[in-house]
């Protein structure tokens, strides 16, 4: 199965699903007008990475701002990850600036609804 | 009742630019980030629009020597820094013509120079002006802002029109100095209607509701999403001080209104026509975000009955409803997420202040206006 690394653009994020070194993220800012186009791959992609053998994921969230329409899509990929961790070992980390609230609420909201181990992770420096 | 006349200014706001096919305007400080942004903000709107090269090169050129009048001379009575100072910015289109209009402080003592210097330049044919150029640029007369005059110049030689300007009182030491600018086509009938919306009375008269409205930023131009990240590039750099938490707002709730227009608002009658408006009022810390859009009078209905039921919720179930909507897949498409409403006003937790009002038989205008506040 081939890596999948995305470049951060002014409107989407730095994507990073890399088996070989075992790193998996997403970091920027999302606020697509088709968030739907952007998202579909990198969840396609997961869902192919449930079937191959893995034993375990650590998926960093990193992002500044999402707009609705990437809120859904990240819903969507949560969903992915939920599943995929009935199969394998899967840890999510949402990482928030400390003064940023509505990213640490997001964060918390996903904790709440997604029933795979989320970590809120605080970074300090801007 | 109060609310009534608020929304009714955005549609005459709108009806009044409604002939424009291009028009925004900046009002407020000018840093070099947010000149950037009006610069691409433009060239990726007469990009979209399929203008020729050459206007394009002209317009571009007295834009850049009209925000650099700006950003250099933008002098600032730190005495009396009232709102009527704050320098300004206007780029209209109107019947294949463009107008750029500058408004900035200046000091009175240079006022005299000033009008020498464009009452000179104003005198002068095409041919006499490129030789004032050259004489300008040898003599090398370098005032200690870096001009001499060289961008008034060269602004008259690009626009092939007389530079229309105007002082205005402000105070013992300052004046406002408005400087107008057009464009014409190239091979525009020179007999053909002038538009009389850009003469520099009626920009004045504009620039004073603007200023009695604390208008920060108004687009109507293009909706996509090229113009949108130009947009956010100029409130960026305008909010630089602002706190985080404010700044943010101001952005997410920015990405979501101008995101409603570009996906959902109706084209009228006239392919050219923009589908709608936006702008920004800023009084204190309080930021006003308004758009205003056509909608086909078919989807009234629904976009009433759905913004009421986001009103008739309490903050705690719309928390409820926003969650619930986040993973409801039945409405998830490339257009809609049914989340942007909700979230307009979870974040300021304000209801929405909406407004429809009939246009013609077939499209209603949809105005929208959300205030942010600390």
């Amino acid at each position: 199965m081939e890596n999948l690394i995305l470049n951060e653009t002014e409107d989407t994020p730095h994507v990073v699903l890399d088996i070989d070194n075992n790193e998996y993220a997403i970091e920027g800012r999302s606020l697509p007008e088709d968030a739907m186009s952007f998202y579909s791959p990198i969840i396609n992609w997961l869902k192919e990475f449930k079937t191959i053998d893995a034993s375990s994921m650590v998926f960093n969230f990193k992002l500044d701002y999402f707009n609705t329409a990437s809120a859904k899509q990240v819903s969507k990929l949560m969903l992915t990850l939920q599943d995929i961790s009935e199969k394998k070992d899967v840890k999510i980390k949402w990482h928030f600036f400390i003064e940023d609230t509505d990213i640490r609420a997001s964060g918390a909201r996903y904790m709440k609804l997604i029933k795979t181990d989320i970590e809120l992770v605080p970074y300090y420096d801007d | 009742m109060k609310e009534k006349t608020e929304q009714s200014f955005v549609l005459e706001l709108f009806e009044g630019m409604r002939k424009d096919n291009l028009s925004y305007i900046y009002r407020g400080d000018f840093c070099q980030s947010i000149t950037d942004a009006i610069l691409s903000l433009t060239e990726a709107n007469m990009e979209k629009a399929g203008e020729s090269s050459k206007i394009k090169k002209r317009v571009f050129t007295i834009m850049v020597e009209g925000l650099q009048n700006i950003t250099r001379h933008q002098e600032i009575d730190e005495k009396v820094n009232t709102n009527n100072e704050k320098s300004i910015f206007f780029l209209q289109e109107i019947d294949d013509r463009y107008y750029i209009t500058t408004g900035n402080p200046i000091l009175k003592s240079n006022i005299k120079l000033l009008t020498e210097q464009l009452n000179t330049i104003n005198s002068l044919d095409k041919d006499k002006l490129k030789e004032y150029y050259k004489t300008v640029l040898k003599d090398n007369i370098i005032s200690d802002k870096g001009g001499a005059g060289l961008g008034l110049i060269e602004m008259a030689r690009k626009s092939g029109n007389k530079l229309v300007f105007d002082f205005i009182d402000l105070s013992d030491n300052y004046s406002y100095f408005y400087l107008n600018t057009e464009i014409a086509q190239l091979n525009l009938d020179p007999n053909s209607k002038k538009s009389v919306v850009s003469s520099l009375e009626n920009i004045k008269e504009l620039h004073r509701i603007l200023n009695q409205e604390e208008v920060v930023l108004i687009f109507n131009g293009l909706f996509n999403q090229d113009s949108l990240l130009n947009l956010l590039s100029i409130m960026e750099g305008q909010m630089e001080d602002s706190n985080l938490s404010l700044k943010k707002k101001v952005f997410n709730i920015m990405v979501e209104m101008l995101q409603n227009i570009v996906k959902h608002a109706s084209r009228t009658i006239n392919e050219k026509d923009n589908p709608g408006i936006f702008f920004i009022n800023q009084s204190e810390n309080k930021y006003v975000l308004n758009s205003g859009n056509y909608i086909l009078k078919t989807e009234v209905d629904n976009l009433k009955s759905k913004i009421d039921y986001i009103n008739s919720l309490s903050l705690d179930e719309l928390n409820k409803f926003y969650e619930k909507s986040l993973f409801n897949f039945q409405v998830d498409t490339s257009k809609e997420s049914g989340l942007g409403l909700i979230e307009l006003r979870l974040k300021t937790g304000r209801k929405l202040n909406y407004n429809i009002a009939d246009f013609n038989d077939i499209f209603s205008f949809f105005a929208l206006k959300i205030v942010i506040d600390q």
